[in-house]
C-alpha cells in the first residue's frame, strides 16, 4: 500500500484512518507529517509528468534554444552539424535594425495592431450590444453568423475573400460594375492592400471578441440597469456609466488578447498577398517565416522571434498598466 | 494569426537539437541489391501517388524488394527533407526537384551518381546539368518540364494574326493586337511574388545572358541581362500584362474565357486546360518561347537521387535505373503527362503520336538551359522575384539590375 502503512509497522484495515488522529493528537513524529507530504507530492509528480514532459520538450526547451540561437550564425550548413554554428554575439539584432524589410514589417505590423485591435473590440462590443437587447428570436441566427468565421479554416476563408475582393469577378467588383463604379483592385494595390486584410481579420476575430462580452454583459446585474433607467438614464447614458464600466475586466482582456495575436499577424498575409505587393503586407511573423524557413537562416530567425516577444511583452505590460488601474 | 510563427521556428530548433544526441549512421552497412529488403522512397505531390503503380511493377521483376512511396506534398517537401537531414532520417531514395538540388548536394546529403551506369549523354542535356555540381553529378534525370508559349489562335485570327510569334517582337504586337480586338490583358506575367522568376529566365536565356556567368559570379546585370529586363517589363509599361499578382491566381480560367490569350508556361497546363476549359480545344497553340538572339527556354522537372546514409543504396539504384528505361518513362509520360528526361523514350510510340504540343516541348528541351544547382537558390530567386517587383512597378532595369548583381554576390560564393 503505501510508505505510511510499511512504517508505522501495523498492517491491517483500518491503519489509513489511524494516521490523521495520530497526527491530530501531536503524537506524530515530524518524520510521518514529512512521509504524508512526499506521498502527495509523488502523486502530483506522477500526474503533473506528462504535461511536464511536453511542455519542457516543446516549450522550455525551444524557447531557450531558440535564445541561444539567436546569437548565432545557425544556417542550413549546420542542420547536419549544429556545433559548428559560429557564435556572433548581437550581430543578428543589430542586423534586423538594418534590414530594410524588417523594419517594413515592423511598421505594417504595428499598422495592423492599431488599426484592427480597436475595429475588432469595437465591433465585437458592438454585436454582443445588439444580441443582448431583444432580438430574441434571431440571437442564436446572429451569434453563429457571427461567430461561424473564428472557426473556419483560413483556406477557406481566403477562398471567400478572393471572391470578394477580386478586381474582375469579385463580389465588391460585380456591385460596382452594376453601379457604373470601377472598384480598385484591393489586394493589388499598396496602399489598400493592408486594410483589406485588417478587414479580413477584423471579420475573423470580432466573433471571438463577441462571445466574450457577452458573457460580461450578461454577467451584469438586471437590477443595476433597473435603477439607472428608473433615475432616467437614456441609452446612452446607460451604456456610458454602467455597461462600460462593468465591462472593464472583460475589456482587458479582450484587448490583451486581440493585441498579442494580432502583433502575431501571420495567416492572412500568407495566404492572401504573399507580404505583396511590394511588401507592402509583409508581418514580423511572415518575413520570421521566411527567413527561417525558405532561407533557413535560424540565427537570424530566432533573433527575430525574441524581438517580437519583447515587443509583445512590452505592449501587453503596458496595457494591463493601463487599463487595470482604471478597473481596479 | 492564432498560430505563433515564433513557435514553428523553435520547433526546428527542436529537430535540429534532437540530432546532436543522434549518433550518425552514415554510410553504414550496405545491403546487397538481391538481398531481401525494403527501399523507402518520398515523392511529392501527385506523383506520390501515381508512382505505386509503378513500383508496383518493378517489384514483381525484383520480388525481394518492397517499394514503400510516401507522397509528400510540394509545400513542405524541403521542410521534411531538411528536417530528415537533420536527424538522419532519411529515406533511401527521393524526387528532388530540379532548384532544390544545389542545396542538398551542399548539405553533403546526397550519393554521387555512378556514371558508369547512368550517362549523361542517354539525357536531355539541360536536365543532367541541373543535378551536376564540380563535375559530379548527385541525381538521375526523371521527367523534365520547360516553359513554351501558349496563345489562343482563334483570337489571334480574329485580331488579324494567323502566324506563330516567333520573335520578342511579334510576341508583343501580338499581345497588343489581343488587347486592341477586346482582351483584358494581352498577355499574362507574373510581375512579382514567388515563381515571378519563371516567367522571366526564358527571357534572358533567349537574349544570350546567364544566371550564372562563366566565372562562377552572377551576371544579372549583364547586357544581355539588362534587355531581358527590360523587355520583360515592355508589357507592364505598355499596359500589355497585368501589374499585380494574386497568391494563388491560376491563368486556366482567363485563358479559356479569352481575357488573358497568351501565357509561358510548362507541359502540364495542356492537360489543365484540356480538362478545365474543353470548349478551346483546337483553338490554342503550343510554340516555342518567342526568340530574340535565340528561343532558349529553361528546364525544371525532378530528379531522382539516393541519400548518403542510405543501406540500399544497390537496390535504389535498381529502381532509378527501371524507372528512366525508355519504356518505363514512356508508361511515366501516360501516368503524369511528365515530359521523359530520356531522350530515348521520346521514340516510343505513348511520345511519337502526341501531337503538337509535344513536338514543341521536345524541341524546347533540346535547346534549353538548366538552372544551375545554387546552395541559397531560395534567396537568389526571391532576390531576383524583388528586382522584378520593382521593374514591373516602373523602376529602371539597367539601375535594378546593378542593385540586384551587388545582393546577388552575396549569394553565391
Amino acid at each position: 500500500m503505501s510508505t505510511t502503512t510499511a512504517q508505522a509497522g501495523t498492517p491491517g484495515a483500518g491503519q489509513d484512518a489511524v494516521v490523521p488522529k495520530a497526527q491530530g493528537d501531536g503524537a506524530g513524529p515530524d518524520g510521518r507529517r514529512r512521509d504524508r507530504l512526499s506521498r502527495h507530492n509523488l502523486s502530483g509528480w506522477l500526474f503533473s509528468t506528462p504535461f511536464l514532459v511536453l511542455f519542457l520538450t516543446f516549450m522550455a526547451f525551444p524557447i531557450v534554444a531558440t535564445l541561444l540561437m539567436s546569437f548565432t550564425d545557425f544556417g542550413l550548413r549546420n542542420v547536419t552539424d549544429p556545433l559548428s554554428a559560429q557564435f556572433v554575439g548581437l550581430d543578428n539584432y543589430t542586423k534586423l535594425f538594418q534590414d530594410d524589410k524588417f523594419v517594413k514589417a515592423l511598421f505594417n505590423t504595428g499598422y495592423f495592431v492599431i488599426l484592427g485591435v480597436p475595429l475588432t473590440i469595437g465591433s465585437g462590443l458592438a454585436a454582443a450590444v445588439l444580441l443582448n437587447s431583444g432580438i430574441d428570436r434571431l440571437r442564436t441566427f446572429f451569434r453563429v453568423g457571427f461567430y461561424a468565421p473564428v472557426v473556419t479554416a483560413i483556406v477557406a476563408v481566403a477562398v471567400i475573400w478572393r471572391f470578394v475582393l477580386d478586381p474582375s469577378e469579385g463580389l465588391i467588383a460585380g456591385l460596382g460594375h452594376q453601379l457604373g463604379i470601377q472598384t480598385p483592385d484591393f489586394l493589388g494595390s499598396e496602399t489598400l492592400a493592408m486594410p483589406s486584410l485588417i478587414m479580413m481579420a477584423v471579420w475573423r476575430n470580432m466573433g471571438s471578441a463577441m462571445v466574450l462580452f457577452l458573457a460580461g454583459l450578461q454577467a451584469i446585474p438586471t437590477e443595476v440597469r433597473e435603477a439607472a433607467r428608473i433615475d432616467g438614464a437614456g441609452i446612452f447614458q446607460e451604456f456610458r456609466r454602467i455597461t462600460v464600466p462593468l465591462l472593464r475586466p472583460t475589456m482587458l482582456y479582450v484587448a490583451v488578447m486581440t493585441t498579442i495575436g494580432f502583433l502575431n499577424v501571420f495567416e492572412e498575409p500568407f495566404v492572401m498577398t504573399d507580404g505583396g505587393p511590394s511588401d507592402s503586407t509583409l508581418t514580423i511573423s511572415l518575413h520570421m517565416y521566411r527567413e527561417g524557413f525558405d532561407f533557413f537562416h535560424m540565427g537570424y530567425a530566432s533573433a527575430m522571434a525574441y524581438v517580437l516577444f519583447v515587443i509583445v511583452l512590452a505592449i501587453t505590460t503596458l496595457q494591463l498598466r493601463l487599463l487595470k488601474d482604471k478597473t481596479s | 494569426m492564432t498560430r505563433t510563427k515564433s513557435v514553428s521556428v523553435a520547433a526546428t530548433v527542436v529537430v535540429t537539437a534532437l540530432a546532436l544526441t543522434s549518433c550518425g549512421s552514415g554510410g553504414g552497412e550496405q545491403v546487397a541489391a538481391d538481398k531481401k529488403q525494403t527501399l523507402t522512397v518520398w515523392a511529392m505531390g501527385e506523383e506520390g501517388t501515381r508512382l505505386k503503380a509503378v513500383t508496383d511493377e518493378f517489384t514483381e521483376q525484383h520480388p525481394n524488394i518492397t517499394v514503400k512511396v510516401t507522397p509528400v506534398g510540394w509545400d513542405v517537401v524541403h521542410q521534411k527533407l531538411v528536417s530528415a537531414i537533420a536527424a538522419k532520417k532519411t529515406p533511401d531514395m527521393a524526387q528532388m526537384g530540379s532548384t532544390m538540388m544545389g542545396e542538398f548536394i551542399a548539405l553533403d546529403a546526397l550519393e554521387p551518381v555512378d556514371t558508369k551506369t547512368f550517362k549523361k549523354s542517354d539525357f536531355f542535356p539541360a536536365t543532367w546539368d541541373s543535378n551536376v555540381k564540380d563535375g559530379t553529378a548527385y541525381g538521375v534525370p526523371w521527367y523534365a518540364d520547360t516553359r513554351a508559349l501558349y496563345y489562343r489562335t482563334d483570337l489571334a485570327k480574329k485580331a488579324g494574326i494567323d502566324k506563330a510569334p516567333t520573335t520578342w517582337k511579334e510576341q508583343q504586337a501580338l499581345a497588343a493586337a489581343y488587347q486592341k480586338a477586346g482582351a483584358e490583358w494581352g498577355t499574362d506575367l507574373q510581375p512579382s511574388s514567388t515563381g515571378a522568376w519563371q516567367s522571366w529566365v526564358q527571357y534572358l536565356y533567349s537574349a544570350g545572358g546567364e544566371l550564372i556567368g562563366e566565372d562562377g559570379k552572377p551576371a544579372l546585370d549583364s547586357p544581355a541581362a539588362i534587355r531581358a529586363f527590360t523587355e520583360w517589363a515592355g508589357y507592364f509599361k505598355k499596359g500589355l500584362a497585368k501589374k499585380t499578382f494574386t497568391p494563388g491566381y491560376d491563368v486556366t480560367k482567363d485563358f479559356g474565357s479569352g481575357k488573358r490569350p497568351m501565357f509561358q508556361s510548362g507541359p502540364w497546363m495542356v492537360r489543365n486546360i484540356d480538362d478545365q476549359q474543353p470548349q478551346i480545344k483546337n483553338k490554342y497553340k503550343v510554340v516555342p518561347v518567342p526568340a530574340d538572339k535565340t528561343s532558349t527556354s529553361w528546364v525544371g522537372g525532378a530528379s531522382l537521387v539516393t541519400f548518403k546514409n542510405s543501406a540500399h543504396k544497390a537496390a535504389a539504384e535498381e529502381l532509378t535505373q527501371y524507372l528512366t528505361t525508355p519504356k518505363v518513362q514512356a508508361e511515366w509520360y501516360e501516368a503524369d503527362k511528365a515530359l521523359p528526361a530520356n531522350k530515348a523514350a521520346w521514340d516510343e510510340p505513348a511520345l511519337k503520336g502526341g501531337g503538337d504540343s509535344l513536338t514543341t516541348f521536345k524541341t524546347s528541351l533540346d535547346t534549353a538551359k538548366a538552372i544551375p544547382p545554387l546552395e541559397k537558390w531560395n534567396e537568389y530567386a526571391a532576390a531576383v522575384e524583388g528586382a522584378l517587383a520593382k521593374i514591373s512597378q516602373g523602376a529602371d532595369p539597367a539601375a535594378t539590375a546593378k542593385a540586384l548583381q551587388k545582393t546577388a554576390e552575396g549569394l553565391v560564393g
